[in-house]
């Protein structure tokens, strides 16, 4: 027996235990116990989902987002990070397609391990992520979808809306057209979520101001071709037409309503004229009435010097001076930073709360109104400005000439009371 | 008498409208035919077609080229011209070199040659991306053919009779092309019976390679045809390809007028449906196809086709 375990217990065994007995002593300190992992998991960087689209119809719109969202975070890290820490991001592509949002969150969430997610300009991809980061808790910024679901049936606790929606924008352009160019409408309507409600809400400011829809025409996403929608308008001349088309459909439709110059022979009304939309096609494009939260000729502190960092950010971008998508996204994200400072942590449920009824100084926001976050809808109560087609622009960049600004009361949409946020019990804690 | 008064423009609409999906559909048409491969590429060919005549045509074409200024001072008639001509040319090289990639699959399962070339429509895609951005542009037009005209109480669009009347003129000469040359003869035979014609010295290989180019150049122009229309941005591709697609289809692959009698049903229904029932008029396209085809399964006008096999 004592042979055996003699046997057992080698030299060059006890010097292998000797030496491994020693290395884990020196390494136990760095290894554990868990408040020194808690050390070295704030100097993690926070890693941020970006769910920008790079192809579909709203590619385009999608990379100028992103550039606005990357601008925040490299400022930010350039003040030294937040909570100490330094911001990453990765990017997914959302292609403008819902079921590809949802994947795109689910991969970001479950393998990448992001501690929040920003994006979004179609409504589609904005609800499919936002269930998939409702799941888990994870904070979303909806960046610059504006269908009025967002923020009505479509909330979510995780979720915070950043545009104004479709309401906003209706209820800003609509009394005034109705004055000025008469009651009877023709609604031309994208036909998915944001165009469906974007119109509904237009109809029904438009009833409540005494006018009426003549016809409600239908464009399927992927509508190239507007010639006969073209003839048909022209057959039923209404006093206006009020478009809630979007993206390339909405270039198409642009197009072609110049190419026939029917944008001087009838009353044109777009809901929201996207700056990617129109931009590098001439400031005669801009033509009718349309709202935009924001503009790089608005004459207020901070938009020069912001165009300016925006240019030296993005020096080789075609797209030389930021649009009301780039600023949404921009300011979106600065916000989350912000918060997430001031929350002192990363938890979702904390970030939340410093977010809810947040109110944002018009000044740092660089719009003529205070912006706050609705704490029942968690949309982002902005300024809405009118505008139209400059008439003298002071350069190439200049296409709008801003008609009218709007303080976020004057056009707050009552819809949003269908929004029925979850309990934070209902919501899964979620921290990165 | 009033529908029928509201109907009328919207035929006429229609009929100019088949003409251009025809017009989409003739390179795609050409290649299916003859060399019985499925171009999945066309789309994007479409498009860079669009992207070159943006930078022959105008000094905003997205790519810096300061030896051309002196050409962009003159005249955009010229230029426009020039476009329509050199475009084409480009597009026919670009062509040439996914036919050489494709030759491997020649005698092959068809699937082969169809997930080549999509793979290219997404390299050639994203290849615009990358040299022209994700942006807009627009392509000017000389004034003759731009603006509106009043006849019948509407304004129609110059651009879109200039566009039909450019449109047939391509569908005739790409008839009288291969009808009646002996180029276009060699062309059929050399789809109908490959070993025949190499038997007559004609070199296969060479031939196969160019009236890929000739297909690839017919999209090229349709892209430059269709931009003042549809915009230019690197996904106008797809817009492109799927009609041309189904025009294909419906009126039978490798059927010349086939192609062209399902590009105007294709217009006329997409046009009537888009005027009276908009939310169908995507939708209209693939129903009528789904209609033609259960009943004649090789469309309109087709024959029996080396993709059966």
């Amino acid at each position: 027996m004592t042979n055996k375990f003699k046997a057992k217990i080698s030299r060059r065994d006890l010097i292998k235990t000797t030496a491994l007995t020693a290395a884990g002593a020196t390494l136990a300190p760095f290894m554990g116990p868990w408040k020194y992992n808690r050390v070295w998991a704030a100097d993690k960087p926070i890693l941020i989902g970006l769910t920008h689209d790079a192809s579909g119809q709203f590619a385009n719109s999608g990379q100028a987002e992103k550039r606005g969202t990357i601008m925040a975070i490299d400022e930010a890290n350039a003040n030294g990070g937040v909570l100490g820490r330094k911001i990453e991001y990765i990017w997914a592509d959302t292609e403008t397609t819902p079921a590809t949002g949802s994947r795109v969150a689910e991969r970001l969430i479950t393998r990448d391990e992001v501690a929040f997610m920003v994006g979004a300009i179609q409504s589609g991809v904005a609800n499919a992520i936002s269930q998939v980061c409702q799941k888990y808790g994870c904070v979303y910024f909806n960046t610059n979808s504006s269908s009025p679901t967002e923020s009505g049936k479509n909330c979510h606790r995780v979720k915070f809306v950043w545009d104004g929606s479709g309401a906003n924008f209706a209820r800003a352009a609509a009394s005034g057209a109705v004055t000025k160019f008469g009651k009877n409408w023709i609604l031309l309507t994208n036909d998915y979520v944001w165009g469906h409600n974007t119109s509904k809400a237009t109809q029904e400011i438009l009833e409540s101001l005494g006018g009426s829809v003549a016809d409600n025409i239908l464009v399927p996403v992927g509508t190239r071709d507007y010639s006969s929608i073209l003839l048909k308008l022209q057959q039923a001349k209404p006093d206006v037409v009020a478009t809630a088309v979007g993206g390339d459909d909405y270039k198409a439709l642009r197009q072609q309503v110049q190419e026939l110059q029917l944008d001087t022979k009838m009353a044109w009304l777009s809901n929201q004229l996207d700056w990617p939309d129109i931009y590098g096609a001439g400031a005669e494009a801009a033509f009718g009435v349309f709202a935009a939260t924001w503009y790089h000729y608005l004459d207020l502190p901070g938009v020069d010097d912001f165009v300016k960092r925006y240019q030296e950010r993005w020096p080789d971008t075609r797209m030389n001076v930021p649009g009301n998508v780039t600023y949404n996204g921009y300011v979106a994200m600065r916000e989350l930073l912000r918060a997430i400072e001031e929350a002192g942590t990363t938890n979702n449920i904390k970030v939340i709360k410093t977010l809810e009824g947040r109110v944002m100084k018009a000044d740092d926001r660089m719009q003529h109104h205070d912006a706050w976050i609705d704490e029942n809808s968690h949309h982002v109560q902005q300024t809405i400005y009118l505008a139209t087609r400059q008439d003298q622009p002071r350069d190439d960049s200049d296409y709008f000439k801003i008609l009218q600004t709007m303080d976020p009361k004057e056009v707050a949409n009552p819809g949003e009371s269908a929004c029925n946020l979850e309990s934070y019990d209902d919501t899964p804690t979620y921290e990165m | 008498m009033d529908f029928l008064y509201n109907l009328l423009p919207h035929l006429v609409n229609g009929i100019a409208l088949g003409l251009l999906f025809a017009l989409i559909a003739l390179g795609f048409m050409l290649i299916i035919g003859v060399m019985e491969v499925i171009n999945l590429a066309h789309g994007s060919l479409f498009a860079l077609g669009a992207y070159i005549a943006l930078v022959i045509i105008t000094p905003e074409g997205g790519l810096a080229m300061p030896f051309l200024e002196n050409w962009f001072g003159i005249a955009i008639v010229p230029r426009y011209v020039a476009a329509l001509i050199l475009a084409p040319f480009v597009v026919a090289f670009v062509g040439m070199g996914l036919e050489f990639c494709l030759r491997r699959t020649y005698g092959k399962d068809p699937l082969y040659g169809l997930l080549l070339t999509f793979g290219a429509a997404l390299v050639i895609e994203e290849a615009i991306r990358v040299i022209w951005g994700h942006g807009e542009y627009v392509l000017p037009i000389p004034k003759e053919i731009r603006g509106g005209f009043i006849h019948a109480d509407l304004i129609w669009s110059t651009y879109r009779v200039y566009a039909a009347i450019f449109s047939i003129a391509m569908i005739g000469l790409l008839w009288l092309f291969i009808e009646k040359t002996p180029y276009g003869a060699i062309i059929k035979a050399g789809a109908h019976d490959s070993e025949m014609v190499r038997a007559l010295g004609i070199n296969l290989p060479k031939l196969r390679t160019l009236v890929f180019g000739f297909g690839t150049a017919l999209a090229a122009i349709a892209g430059i045809i269709m931009a003042p229309i549809w915009g230019i941005r690197p996904q106008v591709g797809v817009d492109a390809v799927v009609p041309a697609f189904v025009v294909i289809v419906l009126g039978g692959i490798g059927s010349f007028w086939g192609a062209v009698i399902a590009g105007l049903m294709v217009g006329m229904v997409v046009g009537l449906t888009a005027a009276f029932f908009s939310d169908w008029s995507l939708l209209s396209m693939y129903l009528l196809l789904l209609a033609v085809v259960t009943f004649r399964a090789r469309g309109l006008l087709g024959k029996a086709s080396a993709l059966e096999n």
